[in-house]
């Protein structure tokens, strides 16, 4: 193989560092975007048994948001393989105690159950809050789109712009806010 | 060797026992362990693995298609189309080209592909076909309505 | 993984060393012609020994020929080549027209291709004339500089306008068209 040729396949295969923000997602949405990059199914190279995978890091993962009545009714499951080893931990629990783990199952769940799912999720990197190490941070070059508008909550606007938004209608003087 | 009973009679497979457990040997030549030693072992195993690869005669082009169908997907995602707009496109502009040489074309000559792709997104755009996958855009915006219907709406309200 | 090439080894379709380009090397090194010098098995060996051999060696300089007369055994031709290739060819009972073409066979071919399987029945030494794709190809040139995470790459932008901005946008385009009119 000509120098030129293995420097054509180092750029083909070369990995990329993508970064993910997690703010108000559905974790088990997005678990199907991350996998596409995780498993390298979003390259025209792609194949099963090359390694063209790329490495996710996700962010803010504390903020995520589930669907509806979510976080009191999705249980997660763990036997420990003793009698009477089984638990059950509403999401709530289990995001308060360890803020990745929601998406990290996510994500091992949306992959299919194979070989090469432990070791592709060895590539996924998932931070509660903004801050990523210094030796991740440097390697990221891309970063993927969210799937929701990141709403922006009416107390963060600051009071001038809320003054100045167009208003359909007043409320008359009469009328009693609940 | 005289054989002067019946249930001797039973024991004889033919002349040919050689050279039938050889051929079963050479089927099983690449298992590993008492499937590749023991004849009846092996015969087995010999019957199911002809089972499988008449089998995966099919499965093998399925798993073809299953691919191609991927990469295509892939190479159209990064120039913001779907693979249905693609196949539609193409379609509708006579280019007929199969699954295979299109993600050949989108991994090894990606500047042709672009090109596709961008043909096959005007051609759907002319044609005022709207892919409803495709959310970019606000449904409506490339049928140029206006321009159609402004003399319909204005007869309208008269 | 699969032993299934244990006898049938893969290849493609390809000349060593771009033989014929340029110039050729005949991959044939040796033949050993063996034949009865009775049987009648052997006849059409013996008349292509009688008529064609010597200008074939004369031809093929490069070509070790040997005879092997040997009694009531069937004729047999093996070719050895430059790969290391032994192509073992029975020849018993075939005329003399059919040994001549099997002969140039053994000569022309560049080795043992009969037992090789071809993986495809196409090969280039240039699959790509524009380069293949790499995951910088279609890559935004804004990336390189900016500081990420970044909204303006990670917000979603293939979604359809909310009304919210709708109607504000509606509402501006209603201060623009009144304003003309007021001066």
């Amino acid at each position: 193989m000509s120098a030129v040729k293995r420097a054509q396949q180092w750029a083909t295969f070369a990995r990329t560092w993508h970064i993910f923000d997690c703010k108000w997602q559905d974790p088990y949405e997005s678990a199907n975007v991350i996998k596409k990059y995780l498993m390298g199914l979003h390259k025209p190279i792609y194949h099963p048994m090359n390694d063209c995978g790329d490495v996710v890091v996700c962010i803010n993962s504390r903020e995520i948001a589930l669907r509806g009545d979510e976080w009191r009714q999705r249980a997660y499951f763990h036997h420990t393989g003793y009698p009477g080893g089984a638990t059950w931990t509403l999401a709530w629990e289990l995001h308060n105690k360890d803020p990745t783990m929601i998406i990290k199952k996510a994500v091992y769940r949306a992959m299919k159950g194979n070989l090469q799912r432990r070791h592709t999720m060895e590539r996924l990197f998932i931070y509660p809050g903004e801050v990523i190490p210094e030796e991740v941070k440097q390697n990221i070059t891309n970063q993927i789109r969210q799937i929701r508008l990141v709403p922006t909550r009416l107390d963060h606007i600051p009071e001038e712009e809320v003054q100045k938004y167009p208003k359909v209608m007043d409320y008359p003087e009469d009328y009693v806010l609940k | 060797m005289v054989f002067l009973t019946i249930s001797n009679l039973i024991r004889v497979r033919g002349p040919d026992e050689f050279w039938r457990k050889r051929r079963i040997f050479r089927l099983a030549a690449h298992f590993v362990g008492r499937r590749r030693n023991c004849y009846s072992v092996a015969v087995r195993n010999v019957h199911r693995a002809l089972v499988y690869a008449t089998k995966a005669r099919k499965l093998k082009k399925q798993d073809m298609k299953d691919l191609w169908n991927t990469r295509i997907s892939a190479a159209c995602e990064q120039h913001n189309i779907t693979a249905f707009t693609l196949k539609e496109g193409l379609d509708r502009s006579n280019i007929m080209l199969d699954r295979k040489s299109l993600s050949d074309l989108a991994s090894w000559e990606p500047r042709t592909f672009e090109c596709l792709a961008a043909i096959a997104k005007q051609k759907l755009q002319l044609d005022g076909f709207i892919d409803t996958v495709d959310k970019k855009y606000p449904t409506g915006v490339n049928l140029n309505l206006k321009d159609v219907m402004l003399e319909a709406w204005l007869k309208e309200k008269k | 993984m699969s032993n299934s090439n244990l006898f049938l080894k893969s290849g493609f379709v390809r000349a060593p060393l771009q033989n014929g380009v340029g110039r050729y090397v005949c991959q044939l090194q040796r033949i050993v012609l063996k034949f009865c010098k009775s049987h009648g098995g052997s006849r059409g060996l013996r008349d292509f020994i009688e008529q064609d051999l010597v200008d074939f060696a004369s031809n093929n300089p490069g070509v070790v020929v040997y005879l092997k007369p040997r009694r009531h055994r069937s004729p047999v031709v093996v070719a050895e080549y430059l790969n290391g290739d032994r192509v073992w060819m029975n020849m018993h009972n075939k005329t003399h027209s059919e040994i001549t073409k099997w002969i140039e066979v053994l000569r022309t071919q560049q080795g043992d291709i009969a037992s090789t399987r071809l993986r495809k029945y196409q090969y280039t030494d240039y699959p790509s004339v524009q380069g293949p794709w790499t995951p910088f190809t279609f890559k935004d040139p804004k990336l390189n500089v900016a500081e990420l995470p970044n909204e303006e790459f990670g917000a979603n932008n293939r979604l359809p306008m909310s009304a919210t901005e709708q109607l504000r946008i509606m509402f501006e385009k209603q201060t623009l068209d009144v304003k003309p009119q007021e001066e």
